[in-house]
């Protein structure tokens, strides 16, 4: 054997050694700053309450609500469904099983967005998809779909219709729904639509 | 016997072109233009800690020069910008902040101890970005509570505002379990449902208070 094959040799496996002292790429950049501040200013992130009643209404088996406030204010009520997860255990491995569950459209609520949408922030930076924030909160849900307020006489048409669907909707929210018992949490199932062969709707 | 071993230079050749070639790729690698100094659990925390933010009654002593350390970007679109805006605010909007001349230009200004208070239309039109500063290490950047619109609203009496809480989010305002449980549809009357509201409030300071 030649010697500079063996010299040769020898310098490539120290070299390919040194890969083992390359810094570990830390993890908590999962999502770049660039990334994250272009998902920031795009305003798809949030959901009107009305759209959210409409999918809790409509039992959208894609919709999983997420309350972000403390487990005492989420015993006391939230939404039909909601699971609990406390705005500073966002980084727990409970959290972790709930939100990286995929395929399905994580909506965050909390009393109002802005608690909701710091922890959008965390999820997004960590890397966790389809997660949207439910534009005024619990607040903005009494007083929209609970107590909504009649529109003025001179409001376009598609005002009243709002507004029926309100109605209709806080009827549903305090009438029809009994209230979960509070306490537990609720475990999740994740049913999944059944594939569908034949295009849905009249169109 | 290989060609190579004919000519012991050309093994050399290729010896230091390799070399070369790896010392050009190691040279070559380096980290992303942007990196966050802090984790996501310094990131939660952070939320809280109330250096952070800008009360709307602070701004009274900013606007009327008490305290000269602070730099005010408006974060909203040029249009909102030229209808209106807190005086000596620049414009420089959300997508623009990670600008590489944005980001010396922050450097600098935190070597230099100033304050950069941004704001939106609200609190959660800045959230987001005020956040990214904060997480890519820039901790003299602070967040005015209540944004434009509530500005806009108290300009002419900021010093009010100290007893006024509608600028304060994250709180209940109505008890949401009574109100679902009786308010229905025909119960208008709303006003006996709302709560009393514990507000916790900070100390008024005549300067704002942080490192810088």
């Amino acid at each position: 054997m030649n010697r500079n094959y063996l010299l040769l040799t020898a310098l490539l496996i120290i070299l390919s050694g040194g890969l083992l002292f390359l810094p570990e790429k830390s993890d908590i950049n999962r999502e770049n700053p660039e990334d994250l501040m272009w998902d920031i200013v795009q305003p798809t992130r949030y959901l009107s309450t009305d759209k959210v009643a409409k999918m809790i209404i409509e039992k959208d088996p894609l919709l999983l609500l997420i309350d972000v406030r403390e487990d005492y204010e989420f015993e006391e009520f939230t939404l039909p469904g909601a699971v609990n997860v406390p705005f500073d255990s966002i980084l727990t491995d409970y959290a972790d099983e709930i939100l990286s569950i995929e395929d399905v459209n994580t909506v965050l609520i909390s009393n109002d967005d802005i608690r909701a949408d710091q922890a959008w922030v965390i999820a997004k930076r960590l890397g966790y998809k389809n997660i949207y924030v439910m534009k005024g909160g619990l607040n903005c849900w009494i007083t929209t779909i609970i107590q909504p307020v009649e529109p003025a006489e001179t409001s376009p048409i598609t005002e009243f219709e709002l507004y029926k669907f309100r109605l209709g909707a806080s009827a549903y929210f305090t009438g029809a729904e009994i209230p979960e018992e509070s306490g537990e949490k609720k475990k999740l199932n994740v049913t999944r639509r059944k594939k569908e062969t034949v295009v849905e709707g009249g169109c | 016997m290989h060609i190579h071993e004919l000519n012991p230079k050309k093994t050399i050749i290729a010896l230091s072109v390799f070399i070369v070639v790896i010392v050009i790729g190691l040279s070559s690698i380096s980290g992303p233009r942007l990196e966050y100094k802090l984790s996501p659990a310094e990131t939660i925390e952070l939320i809280t800690w109330e250096e952070g933010y800008v009360y709307p009654y602070e701004l009274e002593d900013i606007l009327g020069g008490v305290v000269d350390t602070v730099i005010l970007i408006d974060i909203r679109n040029n249009f909102d910008f030229s209808r209106g805006h807190i005086p000596g605010a620049e414009n420089i909007s959300a997508i623009e902040l990670l600008n590489e001349e944005n980001i010396s230009r922050l450097k600098k200004l935190k070597k230099e101890g100033m304050c950069v208070m941004i704001y939106g239309d609200s609190q959660l039109h800045a959230n987001g970005p005020w956040m990214i500063y904060r997480q890519l290490g820039f901790n003299n950047v602070k967040l005015l509570l209540g944004g434009y619109d509530y500005y806009a609203q108290w300009k002419d009496n900021l010093a009010d505002t100290y007893a006024e809480d509608g600028y304060l989010l994250g709180m209940p305002r109505h008890d949401y379990a009574d109100v679902a449980a009786n308010a229905g549809i025909f119960d208008e009357d709303d006003g006996d449902n709302k709560k009393p509201l514990n507000i916790t409030r900070r100390k008024k300071t005549t300067v704002v208070e942080g490192g810088c």
